[in-house]
């Protein structure tokens, strides 16, 4: 009796997984989803993503701002939409890419969307793990940055990051400032520009800029200037800034903004005359994600007029409305990712003229 | 003379330690041996196929800048090992085993140096001695009227900041072994007509070998795995080592894990070397035994008026080893932004970061509340499995024991990065309810910190003599009962040393804290990270002083328990 129980009750369990089964075999994908939402009006989307989200009721997110800049961008958006509940973890973009690929590799869907640089997506791309999400809000972003977009529609951009050069005011007047990135090769500045060890995103930024052969050159003319190599995008700004050396040869340049907003009198100043190099930071939705009407919410919602208005505040790059610091007429030199051989070369030529050892 | 294992308790313990180890160390082991095998990422397809290649190590060790930075690495290894030994054996000395005027003051500032995260540690050094904005430069400007005098982005000026940064490890390690010396062999010494010098250099110091042996080996592995320094200031510098050469080959998107694996593998073969030496160093187990059955008590050398002059050293030591870097972190705490002195900048000081840190009980309150209990947990955890694994190492005849504190020394070789990507691999595929708890950081903790606590309960083991437990054993005693009633106390120098440098180290750890980190598992050590990365410095600084309050109260509280347990000094 004791026998037929207990494979009673293996067939009943054995039978639920296969209803469950069953029942997630049957239920949209994420992308038949979402390319269903893209058929409806926008007011029917909305309404379709909100009552999901509602049943769903929480999200799963890796967030790439920091600490309280990434805290506060989420509370907004709980704000708007209280029935869902964000878990944010927040992280380098490369960790992030990390994070998702070990997660898929090991079938456990942990995390439905992230934000991360575009630089960083060729991994992700790699292992196909992007979900296509065309979404109407995106043609709400400056037209100074369609080129941010992506023709599938894996990712949606919702700010950017500058690379630029900016300088202490207190060590070079206006006059005597770099008006160009060719400009800091002039031994003027030897042994007076700061860079952080090879970056693949500013690399490819100037490689853009540039072209390889010109980029290459420039290289050359920077290491016979004796550049400071240091790590640290905020930590070489505050040394910049309290006196240590006169010229960042690359920084984000909200870093020095900041300071400067909390303290007009901060020695700081940015060459709007070089091109700033941009890339744009975006939210992709992960194709297994368990809360598919929560991701887009949300990937909606990051270019919405509040969250956008948040962006502006912080001093990073909205892609809609007016830039918190830098002019409207600057120029700005928009880019993505390349090839592995690229960034392989780029990599080699800095260490062939740069990464000087003893 | 060690015993064979009896047939109670002990032969659970070390099914339990086995099991432990395999579980902790050998899977993650074989995880970074296996990548580094790989030419695909974890993930692409082949990863878990059967096929290997030796490429990774063909791109590691094929490059000549590498082996530049390996020659670099190993003199920089050599002069930071020299020094900070050098002056952690004359703090140690000094703190316990003479009567130096404010000895315990001296200890305690020695350890506080510990507590201040090695990032504010180093960014404190460039102000100090940056050629452009340097503080001493300042003064030293105004004295000899010559600019740029000391320069901290240079091969020395690295050595200077590292070593400083371990001088506590050596002192800690140092420090154990002298708490647990029999004081009669040197009066013996003493009476025979030798000076103090003469003793400590041929009685106490010999004696000592274990101790000294583990330290000089820890310096040198934390010398070759470290790359704070390196990556601060050794840029600037122009001189590339080991960990930046892996930091700078590995940090690329997307990370190049075969490689990073292949130069863990190559950390590992050098640990494996220099614990083969310590173990040859040590065979003779029995003659660093001090702590015997007859009754013992330390004793302080009487140094006369000699104790002033080393009073006064050891005092100007630990204000540079500690004191001064924590004046400028408690300077550019109460700024907006960071300058150098002056009375202008000194009429804006204020309390605003603080405020500012304290004002979101979840960016402060709530990770060092985390860290906290990860640090306590972690501590007393490794603490406790360590010393049950050197009882097997060195007090039983258990063939492949050296095996085991080889496995338990391992995870020194493998970088935080590769440790925490191993964890968040195994509990991705292994369904615990751990991800995103303090358990998994804990879990990796206890690997990450196992190798320099086992060298600090070793050297303490390796002092006990064996007649102690054979008279328990004799007097009807299992092996539990004499392991927690004799063996524990005895060993509370070394577990005491060991759990203060677990807790501060787990306390401020970054890598592994940021790789496992989610919504609810923050921890202090990825607030500084976001400070570092977002923040400023001064923001930073004040988050340090706050943690290097709240570090000072637990190790006070942590000593105070310890205190009631172990020898008591002689008077």
């Amino acid at each position: 009796m004791k026998r037929v129980v207990n494979s009673l009750m293996v067939c009943i369990v054995l039978a639920l997984s296969s209803v469950d089964s069953l029942y997630a075999a049957a239920a949209q994908s994420p992308e038949q989803l979402f390319a269903e939402l893209a058929k409806l009006q926008p007011d029917q989307r909305l309404k379709r993503l909100e009552e999901g989200s509602r049943k769903e009721g929480k999200l799963n997110f890796i967030h790439t701002f920091r600490g309280k800049l990434a805290r506060e961008h989420v509370r907004l958006f709980e704000k708007r939409y209280p029935f869902i509940k964000v878990a944010m973890a927040d992280m380098g973009s490369q960790d992030a890419a990390e994070r998702l690929i070990a997660e898929e590799t090991a079938g456990r869907h942990l995390t439905d969307t992230i934000s991360l640089a575009v630089p960083d997506l060729p991994v992700i791309l790699k292992q196909e793990l992007l979900a296509d999400y065309p979404t109407p809000a995106t043609s709400r972003i400056g037209k100074q940055f369609q080129g941010f977009l992506d023709k599938q529609n894996r990712w949606v951009p919702y700010y950017w990051s500058e690379h630029g050069i900016s300088y202490n005011t207190n060590l070079i007047p206006p006059d005597k400032a770099p008006k160009s990135w060719q400009d800091l090769c002039n031994p003027a500045y030897k042994g007076q520009v700061s860079f952080d060890p090879p970056e693949t995103r500013f690399m490819v930024g100037l490689y853009v800029l540039m072209g390889e052969e010109k980029f290459q050159e420039w290289l050359k003319c920077m290491g016979q200037n004796q550049p400071i190599i240091q790590r640290g995008h905020t930590q070489r700004m505050n040394l910049m800034l309290s006196g240590d050396h006169a010229v960042q040869g690359d920084n984000f340049l909200y870093v020095g903004a900041e300071e400067k907003k909390k303290d007009p009198k901060t020695p700081y100043a940015i060459v709007y005359s070089a091109p700033i190099l941009a890339y744009a930071g975006v939210m992709i939705i992960n194709k297994n994600t368990q809360s598919p009407h929560a991701a887009a919410l949300f990937s909606d919602w990051t270019l919405s007029e509040e969250s956008q208005r948040y962006i502006a505040t912080e001093f990073r790059g909205p892609l809609i409305g007016k830039h918190p610091y830098l002019p409207d007429n600057i120029k700005v030199v928009t880019f993505g990712y390349v090839s592995d051989d690229i960034v392989d070369r780029l990599h080699g030529y800095w260490n062939q003229h740069i990464g000087k050892k003893k | 003379m060690v015993r064979r294992l009896s047939l109670d308790g002990g032969k659970l313990a070390l099914a339990l330690i086995v099991g432990i180890l395999v579980y902790q160390v050998v899977i993650p082991l074989l995880m970074v041996v296996w990548t580094s095998l790989k030419v695909v990422r974890p993930g692409e397809p082949g990863f878990f196929e059967l096929s290997f290649s030796l490429a990774n190590y063909a791109r590691a060790f094929g490059s000549g800048d590498f082996w530049h930075a390996t020659w670099n690495t190993l003199y920089f290894a050599l002069a930071s090992t020299a020094v900070s030994f050098g002056f952690g054996t004359f703090l140690a000395w000094v703190v316990h085993r003479t009567n130096t005027p404010l000895a315990r003051l001296i200890g305690v500032i020695t350890l506080g140096r510990i507590i201040i995260p090695g990032i504010l540690i180093t960014v404190s050094w460039i102000l100090l001695a940056s050629p452009s904005i340097g503080v001493l430069n300042h003064v030293l400007e105004g004295i000899t009227g010559s600019k740029g005098i000391l320069n901290i982005y240079s091969f020395w000026g690295m050595v200077w900041v590292h070593s400083l940064e371990i001088t506590p490890l050596a002192y800690l390690l140092l420090s154990a072994a002298l708490q647990s010396m029999d004081p009669r062999l040197e009066e013996a010494s003493g009476a025979a007509g030798a000076g103090h010098w003469s003793t400590l250099r041929r009685i106490s110091l010999p004696l000592m070998l274990p101790a000294v042996g583990a330290a000089v080996m820890l310096l040198l592995i934390y010398t070759i795995e470290t790359f704070e320094v390196p990556l601060l200031l050794g840029g600037r510098a122009q001189v590339r080592v080991y960990t930046t050469e892996i930091y700078f080959n590995t940090s690329r998107t997307p990370t190049d894990w075969g490689l990073s694996g292949a130069y863990s593998i190559a950390i590992l073969f050098l640990c494996a070397v220099f614990l083969a030496i310590y173990f040859r160093l040590v065979r003779h187990g029995e003659r660093y035994q001090t702590v015997t059955g007859k009754d013992f008590r330390p004793r302080r050398i009487d140094l006369g008026r000699w104790r002033y002059v080393t009073s006064a050293l050891s005092l100007l030591l630990v204000f540079l080893i500690t004191g001064l870097p924590f004046l400028v972190m408690l300077y550019a705490s109460l700024l907006r932004r960071y300058q150098p002195p002056s009375l202008a900048v000194l009429q804006t000081l204020s309390l605003d970061n603080y405020q500012e840190i304290l004002r979101d009980p979840i960016y402060s309150y709530y990770p060092m509340w985390n860290s906290t209990l990860v640090g306590l947990a972690s501590a007393t955890a490794v603490m406790l499995l360590v010393s049950i694994m050197t009882y097997f190492v060195h007090k039983t005849r258990l063939s492949g024991r050296k095996l085991i504190d080889f496995l338990g020394f391992a995870p020194v070789a493998m970088p935080s990065v590769v440790l925490g990507t191993a964890f968040l691999w195994l509990y991705l595929l292994v369904p615990l309810p751990v991800l995103g708890t303090l358990t998994i950081i804990c879990l990796a903790y206890i690997t990450r910190y196992m190798a320099v606590a086992l060298r600090f309960v070793s050297t303490s083991m390796l002092q006990i003599h064996s007649e102690l437990e054979e008279a328990a054993a004799v007097a009807g005693g299992g092996w539990w009962s004499n392991f927690r009633r004799i063996y524990l106390p005895l060993l509370r120098p070394g577990l005491m040393a060991g759990w203060f440098w677990v807790m501060v180290h787990a306390y401020r750890e970054l890598t592994i804290a940021l790789m496992l980190a989610r919504s609810s598992n923050r921890t202090a050590a990825v607030v500084i990270y976001d400070l570092w990365e977002n923040g400023s410095f001064p923001q930073l600084s004040a988050f340090g002083v706050l943690i290097f309050g709240l570090l000072i109260v637990l190790v006070f509280l942590g000593q105070s328990v310890g205190k009631r347990f172990g020898v008591q000094e002689q008077v």
